[in-house]
């Protein structure tokens, strides 16, 4: 277990070129939380000054209940073999971010696929609209709000032959003459 | 690179080697290659098996297993009478519905070859659709005990260790931490066959999972819907709903009671309780009950029926209330503190208790039934069976009921150095460890053989750890005493067990001239109790009826009298706690109905 | 006037030389490719979002079917991540076992690859005969996990279940004929003129640009780069193990090949020492009660090296029983769309499925 001095020695760097917050969460990985504003350039200085030559992943998480997206870039550098993920948190209603595929070409491919799946636009990206889905007029089905069992059931038609279905608890308890109060049953199993 | 590459034109056509050789495809009618030992291919349930518990159709993430009720197989104690289908259009074969089933009868065979023109035909009933899977040796994806996905082990509970024990009455069991309890009651997989076993019906899965959760309150107050006196069930329940958890068909039962006893520590003091459980008291109805005994039975159907509005008078014989609970168990099984705050919240909601008030004696049975609306008889067996053996009335001869409630109270009984003890229940066990919390020496005499003793096995252990030793296949005949008429010794008969020709269980014959003479200084006779029915006047007898010393009532705990009702160890054949406090909460039903007419 | 006309084609999405369902269209003029464009989508499943209603165990059974020609890669990372948010360690013979899971998954991926490559080069023989010889290794699936193509195996904690016996020996015998049979897809493909016309010179991939364009895996070792999940990070216990990781110059369908062909001999002698050096123990940490079973808030991202490129999970849980979200990056997530596009320009129409099988295009790992 190495005493991460590398891994401090990015994280001080940016955080003296920047002022954000960041931590080292575990060894080769250094974690940074920006402000939407300064992602490009952390990254255009991680990439050309700190080696982080490579962009392995842009993940996206929807925390609803914060109303917000979370972007999350991870970057790597391969002679150092240190991993560098720099958060950003952008608002849910008016999606926006910055398209960054100038520093590197396939960001391309990943944003054309988040603003597919969560309506986050990026303006200056160029690619035609429609990538995994066909024909989508409903909400960006990767936000949380978007209920795909709901979906489901008023798009397909369920095969029939399975309405004996009984539920264990329902029948043990009709059997035994137990009355369940209405906030135990939230406590039940669910199915 | 050269177009007239000698070596690269020439090399390829090493290929036709191959020519000559016979190829590894295998001709599938002929040499047809079964699948491998642990191949994923259709479902084989075992129907006898299979409990029903409905595991596997929660694992399932494609939702494709059914519980469905099948001709022929009835629920009962332990099974739920359902079993699974799989929509063989949704399954996956994944096979998490056999690592997770509890009883292993959930498998995979090594048949997947199936067709069929009708959609219909796709819902596989495992076990019937291909009932000889096992007895052709065709089951593939099995799962044992050791790789099953549910949690065999129970966390250990911590006790006081056999010698430190017996030098003072405090608690043996130390109850499980925080940390323990959430262990354990993730180990719980919310089938719910224990609640069809529990007489009371207690909602066992949803307050193991509420205290899964961290939702200790919750936990309490699901407890609470039904049964008042949890706390000391928690330490003391017979637990009849861990025999037949669906874990313990190949591991140890969850550990119901543990955990009901740890969520109900969470409140220590009456006012955290008043807190956490918010007991709503409706408006007073003018109806009154009286309620004669204030053991399990009364205080439920006093504590119920005071929630509902009604007056309730309980009527005591002795100085504390608890009956059986209070005088009967001893208290390193049931702190005092404990049987106090969990009666002391029952008064403060206006449940009023007439301590050292005999029905019979100080008051009578007349005036109670002629003012109150209904009445409830939760009597208990207060009198001990004599042993019927010679010198029964010595001096140092006495039953274990009347013992326990000398020492239960605060009074003292000199026991001596020496004690014999006959019977084999849990009272006797409890008369053996409390003389030998007193220092003494003692024997248990038992006619039959440990494995038969109707005690908790965990009684039987904690008394051989503290070094109580079980004479087995002993007949009493008589007690010996001296010229003042002092115990000092008992005489038994050692017997041999003879196998029933009906097929019952083998039963104890005394071998002649076997005489064994047991020198001690008290004997404690714990064989049964019965009851004392002397406080009810003759006229009521006629509707009330007794048979064989039980009192005789519907289902819905009523005597021949419509306006008497009772429960507990006079009504039911169980004769534990929880049972007791099942009748008292039926006839609380039962008494709302007729008076308030709902 | 030139009399050749801009026509648009559509290669795909069902086409012999594409291992999946994906659609290049291309603008061609005459017979070289003016401008291609990759579209997928015929293979989305929304795995992700099933994910987020499914508990952490139920979730795994989702995984195998991310990546259909290896699904193994997929379950181990999703397993690397969950154990790095819950701290749980894995046995050593469990580490040991899933080494070899990998390898052997490695292995039948390049026989796939042989009949894709090969096949769309129009030298059919040498497809039939790998995949043949990858049954020998799917039977050595269905012995060690009850499936052939979808194991669903491996998990959080370990692994399903112990070898069966017998399985030892069984795996030296096939990896000693498969040894030889690679000898002979050899003296078939690599000492063939055809083949090595076809392929050189062809779909290259500029060195100083490689990495700015997202290349991973085999094409990026083919372009002299060497960079391997396995020795950069090495997971499981492949710090223990004695192999290569082969390069080789050019950034040509040529040099990938070169790569892969010495890759695959690589996974037949790790395959080796993994079962020499096996320890006995456990194999698997349980996990509680699946049920109820939670893992504490967090983020961890996890990389594996699968035979097309890196795959990597970021999975983030919010202490409850469900993930909150898994985000796949699949190795042809790069490979196969923003780099793809590029290279065909200026290639021959027959040459762009050869080029797809020799980037590791996979489409299901692109829309998951």
């Amino acid at each position: 277990m190495s005493d991460l001095i590398k891994e401090n020695e990015i994280l001080e760097q940016i955080k003296a070129a920047f002022q954000v917050e960041g931590k080292v969460s575990s060894e080769r990985r250094t974690e940074v939380f920006a402000d939407k504003t300064q992602v490009s350039s952390i990254l255009l200085l991680a990439k050309n000054q700190y080696g982080f030559k490579h962009l392995n992943h842009i993940a996206c998480i929807d925390w609803i209940e914060e109303n917000k997206f979370e972007l999350v870039y991870i970057l790597y550098n391969h002679k150092t073999g240190l991993t560098l993920l720099v958060h950003t948190k952008i608002d849910r209603e008016n999606p926006e971010m910055e398209n960054i595929d100038t520093i590197w070409d396939q960001a391309n491919t990943y944003e054309r696929e988040m603003r597919e799946m969560y309506g986050i636009e990026f303006p200056g990206l160029v690619g035609a609209k429609e990538f995994i889905l066909e024909d989508w007029e409903d909400t960006p089905p990767m936000r949380r709000d978007f209920d795909t069992l709901n979906y489901a059931t008023n798009t397909y038609f369920h095969q029939a032959g399975r309405e004996d279905a009984q539920d264990v608890r329902t029948t043990i308890s009709t059997r035994s003459g137990e009355e369940i109060p209405d906030f135990a049953k939230k406590y039940s199993r669910d199915k | 690179m050269n177009f007239f590459d000698l070596k690269g034109l020439l090399q390829p056509l090493g290929a036709i080697k191959q020519l000559g050789k016979n190829p590894h495809t295998i001709p599938f009618d002929e040499l047809s290659k079964d699948a491998s030992d642990r191949y994923r291919g259709l479902h084989y349930n075992d129907l006898e098996e299979c409990i029903g518990c409905g595991n596997c159709s929660t694992i399932c993430q494609n939702a494709a297993i059914d519980m469905i009720n099948l001709d022929g197989i009835e629920g009962k104690d332990g099974d739920s009478g359902l079993r699974p289908r799989v929509d063989n259009g949704r399954c996956c074969w994944c096979a998490l519905c056999v690592d997770v089933c509890p009883t292993g009868s959930l498998n995979l065979t090594k048949d997947y070859i199936f067709v069929s023109e009708k959609s219909a035909d796709f819902y596989w009933i495992p076990g019937v659709d291909n009932p000889k899977a096992k007895e052709d040796d065709r089951l593939s994806f099995t799962s044992g005990a050791d790789i099953s996905l549910s949690d065999y082990t129970r966390v250990p509970m911590r006790e006081l260790e056999g010698g430190e024990r017996i030098k003072s009455f405090a608690e043996v069991v130390l109850g499980y931490n925080e940390e323990e309890a959430r262990k354990e009651a993730s180990r719980c997989i919310s089938c719910s066959l224990c609640t069809e076993v529990c007489p009371d019906h207690m909602h066992i899965p949803e307050y193991i999972n509420a205290i899964a959760k961290a939702d200790d309150e919750a936990a309490v107050r699901i407890i609470y819907d039904n049964n008042p006196l949890p706390e000391m069930c928690g330490k003391v329940c017979t637990r009849r709903c861990e025999d037949v958890c669906a874990i313990q068909v190949r591991g140890e039962a969850v550990a119901i009671r543990w955990l009901k006893r740890y969520a109900t520590e969470t409140a220590p003091t009456i006012e955290l309780m008043k807190e956490i459980i918010q007991p709503n008291v409706s408006e007073p109805n003018g109806k009154k009950v009286a309620i004669v005994g204030a053991g399990p039975s009364g205080l439920t159907a006093g504590y119920y029926l005071a929630l509902k509005g009604y007056d309730i008078t309980i009527y005591e014989a002795k100085a504390k209330a608890g009956g059986m609970v209070m005088y009967g168990i001893p208290k390193y099984r049931l702190p005092l503190e404990s049987l106090d705050k969990q009666i002391g919240f029952m008064e403060s909601i206006g449940v009023k208790i007439k301590y050292n008030t005999a029905v019979g004696k100080d008051i009578s049975f007349d005036e109670i039934y002629e003012n109150a609306d209904a009445v409830f008889l939760g009597v208990g067996f207060q009198k001990a069976w004599t042993l019927g053996l010679e010198n029964e009335d010595a001096q140092g001869s006495i039953a274990a009921v009347d013992y326990l409630d000398i020492i239960n109270r605060g009074d003292s009984y000199d026991v001596g150095k020496k004690v014999a003890v006959i019977g084999g229940g849990n009272v006797a066990i409890d008369g053996a460890r409390v003389s030998r919390r007193y220092g003494a020496e003692v024997t248990i005499l038992y006619r039959r053989r440990v494995s038969e003793m109707p005690a908790d096995w965990e009684e039987i252990e904690g008394a051989e750890d503290e070094g109580i030793h079980i004479e087995i296949q002993a007949i009493p005949t008589r007690i010996i005493v001296d010229s003042n008429n002092k115990v000092t010794g008992i005489e038994y008969l050692k017997a041999e067990m003879v196998a029933d020709d009906k097929g019952g269980r083998p039963r104890p014959v005394a071998i002649e001239g076997s005489e064994t003479i047991y020198e001690c200084d008290t004997v404690i006779g714990a064989i049964g109790q019965e009851a004392d029915y002397s406080f009810i006047p003759e006229k009521y007898l006629d509707k009330i009826e007794i048979n064989r010393g039980m009192l005789i009532t519907n289902e819905d705990k009523q005597t021949g009298d419509p306006k008497v009702f009772a429960g507990g160890d006079t009504v039911n054949k169980t004769a534990d706690a929880i049972s007791a406090i099942a009748d008292g909460f039926i006839a609380v039903k039962s008494i709302d109905k007729m008076l308030m007419g709902k | 006037m030139s009399r050749e006309k801009e026509t648009t084609l559509y290669i795909g999405p069902q086409h012999p030389g594409i291992t999946g369902n994906m659609m290049v269209k291309v603008k061609v003029k005459g017979d070289t490719v003016t401008k291609a464009s990759v579209e997928v989508g015929y293979l989305h499943r929304a795995f992700e979002k099933l994910i987020e209603r499914r508990n952490w165990l139920q979730s795994f059974t989702i995984l195998c079917r991310f990546c259909v020609p290896e699904p193994d890669p997929m379950e181990l990372t999703y397993a690397r991540a969950v154990e790095q948010l819950e701290g749980r360690i894995v046995p050593e013979r469990g580490q040991y076992i899933r080494t070899m899971v990998m390898e052997m998954a490695r292995l039948q991926s390049f026989m796939l690859w042989y009949a894709g490559q090969s096949g769309s080069a129009g030298l059919y023989t040498l497809g039939q005969w790998s995949v043949g010889d990858r049954d020998y290794i799917l039977n050595l699936f269905e012995d060690l996990t009850g499936g052939r193509v979808y194991h669903m195996y491996i998990w959080p904690g370990g692994v399903r279940r112990d070898l069966p016996k017998g399985f030892k020996d069984k795996a030296l015998r096939v990896m000693d004929y498969l040894e030889k049979r690679l000898d002979e897809y050899d003296k078939l493909l690599f000492d063939n003129t055809i083949f090595q016309k076809r392929a050189q010179g062809v779909g290259v991939i500029p060195k100083e640009k490689a990495i700015d364009w997202g290349v991973v895996g085999a094409p990026l070792r083919g372009c002299g780069i060497k960079h391997d999940v396995r020795i950069d990070e090495p997971y499981e216990v492949y710090d223990k193990l004695d192999f290569i990781v082969p390069t080789h110059e050019g950034g040509d369908v040529w040099s990938r090949a070169q790569v892969r062909r010495i890759e695959a001999r690589q996974s037949i002698s790790i395959i080796r020492q993994v079962l020499e050096k096996m320890p006995e123990g456990e194999y698997y940490n349980k996990i509680p009660n699946p049920m109820k079973w939670s893992i504490p808030a967090g983020q961890a991202w996890a990389k594996t090296e699968s035979v097309r490129g890196e795959v990597g999970f970021y999975v983030v849980s919010d202490g409850s029983e469900k993930p909150r979200r898994v985000h796949v990056k699949g190795a042809a997530y790069t490979n196969g769309v923003s780099v793809t596009e590029k290279i065909l320009v200026g290639q021959n129409i027959a040459d762009v499925s050869f080029i797809l099988n020799s980037m590791g295009v996979c489409p299901p790992e692109i829309e998951r």
